[in-house]
């Protein structure tokens, strides 16, 4: 490959996935996109799926107007977004006609903004003019392998031409409408990042070859990401045992696929429901949302701290391991009081998931549990076993029901709970946020 | 001649968008089939197309409610395992 262009450089810049120094710029992603085509051996659809979050349950579906209107309130509180991704809750491009719609509604905003789309790849060849047609410029396609035999250990099956396809000729399939999408985005200018989970055992001999072949097709950058395998999880490697590299084996990995890709060591493995900046909160002020103090002594019975995890200060969008502070609600029956936040010690620090037993999570973990005395629930996108099992042992109720829904609609649902719950008042329906 | 969706359903929508007579339906709680839509996809292709993608055991079942994709079929997990990755699970809800 060549020198880049200017304007690749540019987009290069200012998207926070691609460079390391373009981390003031935030980044939304849009779960319009729930179906999958494939099932890869660490993911568990149905459950909580790996790459992305959660399978939203019926009423939780995402409309493309939905989405958009999600992307303006955060846009309008964090003026910095200016990237806009589309990865899941499944494939973007097994839900094409949603993917498109909420990409080209997005579009019609003409703001200063990347889109983004990440894919398995299997229907890439099909959609990569439509993607190019509205404006997407970034695409991440996640290529494991590029040998039919290692792929059949990693996808148990592939749904293509209308058939569900098993084993070998699975696995062929998709290596073959990867490659090909790849290169016919590449060739329309896209700017291509190949993901690849490395796989102690099944694909980590194999990354170089990936990366030698991906770049010769066009891609800009590799990912190599770690596999993240708990048997909490429900996925089929965590179940079976497989286990997860180690820190050498990424950077050996790395080393190797290195030799051909530039790779990218700054991910934070985002899921398909991101609000904000990478590895860093926003604290988008909503000090306007629940400050105000609303004679709260006029009934002194009952009431109920909430604490909420958000990255967006706007949305319940942040995994309980990821959150370095918890904005804190007062229920009472008079109404919600904003009260001041907590600020937590960040309790999951590697880029494993959260359910490490080990001596010093468990420290963390207390602590954190002490930072949140008082809290009966805490809201979060998303949480690990480990410490959602100790909050419970300790009077808190955590809960992932709301991820991704805008903290102060959850907050009107819980305190109608509230009241309906504490005492006879008869309560009017039209209370929003505050009193 | 129809399917139907069970309590297994994780509520993907991938049946739904690949389903040629359009016969799946989103209900306020359920996915379901409309039966006298469903023509279990004759004349459309060799196999029905909802019980192809979807990725749950179980979730799609035939007139005699026998799984379309029995357990085991899709994740090539052995039983046991299985349990206990629900009952963890329960426990966690
Ligand atoms: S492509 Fe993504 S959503 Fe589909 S099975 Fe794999 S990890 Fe899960
Ligand atoms: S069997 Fe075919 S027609 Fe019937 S619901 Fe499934 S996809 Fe639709
Ligand atoms: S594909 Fe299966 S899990 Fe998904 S909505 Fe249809 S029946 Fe439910």
């Amino acid at each position: 490959m060549g020198e880049l262009l200017a304007t690749q450089q540019a987009k290069i810049e200012t998207h926070p996935c691609y460079s390391k120094q373009a981390h003031q710029y935030a980044r939304i992603h849009l779960p319009v996109a729930p179906a999958c085509n494939i099932q890869c051996n660490y993911c568990n659809r149905k459950f909580d799926c790996s790459n992305e979050s959660r399978p939203g349950v019926v009423s939780k579906l995402m409309s493309p107007a939905e989405a958009v209107a999600r992307y303006q309130k955060v846009k309008m509180r964090i003026p910095e977004t200016r990237v806009v991704g589309i990865a899941g809750p499944g494939d973007p491009l097994a839900n094409p006609k949603s993917t498109i719609a909420t990409l080209k509604a997005v579009a019609a905003l003409k703001h200063e903004l990347h889109l983004c789309v990440s894919t398995n790849g299997l229907n890439l060849l099909d959609h990569v003019d439509d993607l190019k047609a509205v404006g997407v410029d970034h695409l991440t396609i996640t290529i494991n392998c590029i040998d039919a035999d290692i792929g059949s250990k990693i996808y148990p099956w592939v749904y293509f031409n209308h058939k569900r396809l098993r084993g070998r000729v699975a696995a062929q399939t998709l290596i073959d409408r990867q490659l090909a999408g790849l290169k016919a985005a590449a060739d329309l200018g896209m700017l291509v990042k190949i993901n690849t989970v490395l796989i102690p055992g099944i694909n980590d001999h194999h990354v170089a070859a990936v990366a030698q072949e991906v770049k010769r097709l066009g891609a800009m950058l590799h990912n190599v990401m770690p596999l993240i395998a708990e048997a909490e999880h429900g996925t089929y490697f965590g179940l079976m045992g497989q286990r997860s590299p180690t820190e050498s084996e990424i950077a050996a990995a790395r080393e190797a696929a290195g030799q051909s890709m530039e790779q990218m060591s700054h991910c934070q493995q985002c899921r398909a429901d991101a609000v904000g900046k990478l590895g860093q909160d926003c604290h988008a002020d909503l000090d306007d949302d629940g400050s105000s103090a609303c004679g709260t002594s006029a009934l002194p019975a009952a009431e109920r701290y909430i604490a909420v995890a958000s990255q967006s200060g706007v949305l319940i969008d942040q995994h309980f391991g990821h959150a370095t502070h918890f904005q804190v609600y007062q229920l009472t029956q008079a109404g919600i009081v904003r009260q001041p936040d907590r600020d937590v010690d960040q309790y999951c620090l590697g880029s494993t998931e959260c359910d490490d037993e080990s001596l010093n999570q468990q420290q963390r973990m207390s602590t954190l549990i002490s930072s949140l005395e008082g809290c009966d629930q805490v809201l979060c996108s998303r949480i690990g076993m480990g410490p959602w099992q100790s909050l419970e042992q300790h009077g808190v109720t955590p809960s992932t029901d709301y991820a991704m829904q805008a903290i102060d609609e959850v907050l009107a649902i819980e305190w109608q709970r509230f009241c309906e719950n504490s005492t006879q008042g008869t309560v009017s329906s039209e209370i929003g946020e505050v009193c | 001649m129809a399917f139907e969706i069970t309590a297994s359903c994780i509520g993907c929508n991938a049946c739904k968008l690949v389903c040629p007579q359009k016969a799946i339906t989103v209900g306020p709680k359920q996915y379901s089939i409309l039966p006298h839509r469903c023509n279990e996809c004759v004349g459309h292709h060799a196999d029905p197309q909802c019980a192809s993608i979807c990725p749950v055991e179980t979730a799609i079942v035939n007139a005699e409610g026998r799984a379309l994709n029995p357990p085991g079929s899709l994740t090539g997990l052995p039983d046991e395992r299985k349990v206990v990755a629900l009952s963890k699970r329960r426990a966690r809800l």
